[in-house]
């Protein structure tokens, strides 16, 4: 197929808006599915994906289709990942395209991920064509979502293309667009090549698999590439595309997208956004936006059953092969003894980490309150990252903390806009500034620390909202924090477990709600526990739990011995799954609790 | 060798369902052919317990215990010739305890008169409380008149040895409830009270309703201090506190109920009824259909059966012994087991005395006054 005839696009959208199903119409009529095939919702391969309604690894197919024009063309549909957290991979999966279709529910509008993920395909100067999507729904609107185009983006109305990815109605017009509006790849076929990674996965059996993007030269198999990041070598064993099924190709050209696959041991080989050149006649320059994944949070992971260590350790490097993004390293407890302190992306990469572990690789595990990475700033002027209070150093040592901040930008009906301001300004938030897109909605923006965006925020700001406002944020830097070490006591003794790392404003209330909750969860012991929340040697909080006062079966089982056994055998094994801290048992929830409250 | 065992016989039938009941029995009005089913039911009886006739030839038993369910809503001449077939055709020692549980609303005085001359002497009355409300909350069919009124009438025909059940923690108890209870019941003197904290069973309409939110449970702390008055106006009142939930005259402890805390060998007889015998644990099929069906085909009506090995019989031992105040005795260990239960369990017993749950004195490991509230800690401990 020659260049001028391919066209590489990505759909993009809010989370919910359609992308998904509009992936499947798309693949459905050209073809690249039988009706008897089709899954729904075939891009979003992993469990996880369907049930949660958004996509985690994106994938490539490519689909022919036959234009109005009377030529053919081949379309690779490039899948994007639809949340904040994973904006880096979006940004590499952009950058493998010419065009993208921006999605938009005709009902809801324009929210904030499709503002943050326009903005981001205008960086890459990608040509954007907006289609308004469920134009079947009765509270469909499709002309006041126009309106919005032209009024917050700048967008003409008729640019629009109208359809209902779930009736079919309009594909063909996206598909004409698609053909007509976005320009073919622009490569040198004659050059050294060059393709960049826009994702990865590990099989199995063939190692990491990347997928990529080449933009100039040939790669074909056989051919021994070179990683432009590492320099690393590796034999090309097979070269494919998906139709979706994955069929293997003699070579790639420029414009092509497809899969690479050279028994490469682990997707730390097959880093996104890293360029892709042959050995032979290695490209001189890599191209552009390569930058490695930096962990933003930390948690800890412990398994419940300290034998569960190992397994804990093996899945995480299974998990890892397929996600250059989580990191983890060693740690122990003093409270939950040897477990994992793990970086994610964001909070949502956290959740879906710690899911995977528990449904995928069956350990249940206990997660510690999640943590930004701190800039302590020691009176001798080093400069220490802090991502576990526990490594805080002693505060005589501390010259001053520096945490991260972010823009967060907020999407908003207009019956919502205070609530929302209240709860901006609540976390320390800096108004920046507000725009009415149209006259019901607002687009807000504000600085707001990443620390208090852990803090259960975006269930708070649906809550407030009645599940309306829409969130996005992107980090812009560092500022300095009054920040303390919020320690809990258990009879006395820290729990290392339970430590927070929070703003000195907040650790009065965040203490006192500690240790109430504490309470609530911790059941009776033998003797008496009182549960402190205190800073330095402060108690600024204090519950007691109450001594046991009766444990024992008054009935009557008659002779059934069995049944008694079997009851006192139970609850030792209730007590065996609660985390022994001195003698005060505790049990799981205790530590789950702390990441809800205020 | 020659050893004594029990006989615990379990008769499924009552009048109505207690609320917080999940022992197995049918309700009489519910069924069309219940006199048909009763006397299938008490010949099937006999024939259960001649067909382990190779497993207690050679032994006498020492207690007969007719558990329910409400044994006496069957006819008392059935009731009497049961306790005759069984005095007669098994070896029952002449000084066995022959027990009835009863409900107050159950005993005409000729019916004890028959259920005395027939040998029963002790019968165990379930009374739970003394508050005709209360008693309704629990699904009981009685008043408080009627539980006075029944033991003057036990005592009338004769029958020298009588039990209360009572129970604590019911919902919308009061500690002045519990006290009035406690006190009425021992007005009428008897000789053995068993006192029972509610225990939510699964399946139970009490279990259904808590999960609901209807039950007012008393608090922890209110159910604790329930104990503990049971324990102080029992003892004050001269009776011996032998075990968790139960209060003897001296020399009148329950010898079926020992035999439990002993761990010694009896036969199960009846629907859903469990049996230890030759260290295998075993149950009968639930239900009396089911039941009536084995034994007409001449075979036992188990439906399950475990095999208890030595370890597991010492643990067990330990378990149900650590619930008698004075405890298990180091020497009846060592002679049945031929090893001390220092050796045994070294390092629970030295972690249960660290934190003050027992002790060891005149050659008794027992629980201490802690010990005995959070007993579940101290049994739990044996198990191993």
């Amino acid at each position: 197929m020659s260049q001028k005839n391919i066209r590489n696009f990505c759909i993009i959208a809010h989370i919910d808006h359609g992308k998904s199903t509009l992936a499947d119409r798309i693949l459905e009529y050209t073809g690249a599915l039988s009706d008897r095939e089709m899954a729904d919702q075939v891009l979003d391969s992993m469990d996880l994906e369907r049930e949660r309604g958004i996509t985690i690894k994106l994938q490539a197919v490519r689909l022919n289709y036959k234009a109005a024009d009377g030529e053919e063309y081949v379309l690779n549909l490039i899948d994007t990942p639809g949340h904040v957290d994973f904006s880096y991979e979006v940004s590499r999966s952009l950058a493998a395209c010419e065009g993208a279709l921006l999605v938009i529910d005709a009902s809801q509008g324009i929210e904030a991920q499709t503002l943050a993920n326009l903005y981001l395909a205008l960086d890459h100067d990608l040509e954007v064509i907006p289609v308004i999507n469920k134009i079947d729904l009765p509270n469909a609107d499709p002309e006041r979502v126009k309106q919005e185009l032209e009024e917050s983006i700048g967008f003409s109305g008729d640019e629009a293309v109208l359809v209902s990815a779930r009736t079919g109605q309009g594909i063909v017009d996206v598909l004409e667009a698609i053909v007509q509006r976005i320009p073919a790849p622009k490569g040198d076929p004659d050059a050294p090549a060059r393709a960049m990674i826009f994702d990865s996965h590990y099989d199995q059996y063939r190692g990491a698999v990347a997928y990529a993007r080449v933009v100039d030269g040939t790669i074909r198999k056989g051919d021994i590439i070179r990683m432009m990041s590492s320099g690393r070598e590796f034999e090309v064993d097979e070269l494919g595309v998906f139709r979706p099924a994955m069929v293997s190709v003699a070579a790639l050209g420029p414009g092509d997208v497809g899969c690479v696959i050279a028994s490469m041991k682990d997707v730390r080989d097959t880093r996104v956004g890293d360029t892709i050149t042959v050995a032979a006649r290695p490209a001189k320059e890599p191209l552009s936006g390569y930058r490695p994944a930096k962990p933003m949070v930390f948690c800890g992971l412990y398994p419940v059953i300290n034998e569960e260590y190992l397994d804990l350790r093996d899945a995480l490097q299974k998990l890892q092969l397929n996600d250059a993004s989580l990191t983890f390293e060693a740690e122990s407890s003093v409270a939950l003894g040897f477990g994992y302190r793990c970086g994610f992306l964001g909070l949502l990469h956290l959740e879906i980490v710690q899911e995977r572990l528990e449904r995928e690789f069956d350990l249940d595990l206990i997660t510690t309150a999640p943590s930004v990475v701190y800039q302590v700033v020691k009176k001798d002027g080093t400069v220490l990252e802090v991502d576990n209070p526990a490594a805080l150093p002693d505060p005589t040592e501390i010259d001053h903390i520096k945490e991260p901040y972010v823009r967060a930008s907020v999407m908003v009906p207009d019956d919502f806009v205070g609530a929302v301001m209240d709860l901006c300004q609540d976390r320390r938030g800096i108004f920046l500034n507000m725009q009415y897109v149209t006259p019901e909605r607002a687009h807000l923006e504000y600085e707001l620390p990443l620390a208090e965006i852990l803090m259960d925020f975006f269930d708070r700001l649906k809550s407030r909202t009645k599940g309306y406002a829409s969130l996005d944020y992107e980090f812009i830097g560092y500022r300095e924090a009054q920040v303390v070490k919020l320690d809990i006591l258990l009879n006395g003794n820290p729990v290392d477990a339970l430590s927070c790392i929070i703003h000195a404003d907040k650790a009065q209330v965040r203490g006192r709600s500690l240790v109430e909750k504490l309470k609530e969860v911790i059941p009776r012991q033998q003797f008496e526990v009182p549960i402190q929340a205190a800073i330095g040697h402060k108690i600024i909080a204090r519950e007691t739990v109450r001594a046991l006062r009766k444990d024992v079966l008054a009935k009557c089982y008659g002779g059934d011995v069995s049944r008694k056994r079997k009851l006192l055998e139970k609850q030792k094994e209730g007590k065996k799954r609660m985390k022994s801290l001195g003698n005060v048992d505790v049990p799981q929830e205790a530590f789950m609790a702390i990441l809800k409250v205020d | 060798m020659e050893q004594t065992l029990g006989i615990y016989i379990h008769v499924p039938f009552c009048e109505h369902k207690c609320y917080y009941c999940d022992f197995y029995s049918i309700v009489a009005g519910a069924h069309a052919d219940f006199a048909g089913v009763v006397s299938s039911y008490l010949v099937s009886l006999r024939k259960e317990a001649l067909l382990y006739q190779s497993q207690w030839a050679g032994h006498y038993f020492n207690s007969l215990f007719l558990g329910g369910g409400t044994p006496t809503i069957l006819p008392a001449e059935d009731l009497a010739e049961l306790v005759t077939f069984f005095r007669t055709e098994l070896p029952l020692s002449p000084q066995a305890e022959i027990t009835v549980e009863a409900n107050p609303n159950t005993l005409s005085y000729e019916g004890l008169k028959l259920l005395g001359a027939a040998g029963v002497n002790r019968i165990s009355l379930g009374a739970q409380a003394f508050q005709d409300s209360l008693l309704r909350s629990l699904g009981r069919l009685h008043s408080a008149d009627q539980i006075i009124s029944s033991v003057k009438r036990i005592r009338r025909a004769g029958i020298g040895n009588v039990n209360l059940d009572l129970m604590f923690g019911l919902p919308g108890q009061t500690m002045g409830d519990w006290v009035d209870t406690l006190e009425q019941a021992l007005a009428l003197e008897p000789e053995h009270f068993s006192c029972y904290s509610l225990i939510l069973e699964e399946g139970t309409p009490f279990a259904d309703w808590e999960r609901a939110g209807l039950l007012k449970l008393p608090s922890h702390d209110l159910q604790a201090e329930m104990f503990e008055t049971a324990i102080r106006i029992l003892t004050a009142a001269g009776y011996v506190h032998y075990e968790i939930s139960n209060f003897s005259r001296p020399g009148r402890q329950s010898r079926h109920n020992l035999l439990y805390w002993y761990n010694q060998p009896f036969l199960g007889l009846g629907p859903g009824a469990t049996g230890y015998l030759g260290r295998t644990r075993y149950t009968n099929a639930p239900d009396v259909w089911g039941y009536i069906h084995d034994i007409g085909e001449g075979k036992l009506p188990t439906r399950s059966s475990i095999s208890v090995t030595l370890e597991e019989e010492m643990d067990e031992t330990m378990m149900v012994g650590m619930r008698l105040l004075a405890g298990v005795s180091e020497e009846s260990f060592r002679l049945r087991y031929g090893v001390s239960y220092f050796d045994v369990y070294p390092e629970q017993i030295a972690d249960l005395m660290a934190r003050g749950l027992v002790e060891h004195t005149d050659g008794h490991l027992r629980v201490t006054k802690r010990g005995l509230f959070l007993e579940n800690l101290v049994s739990g401990a044996f198990l191993r």
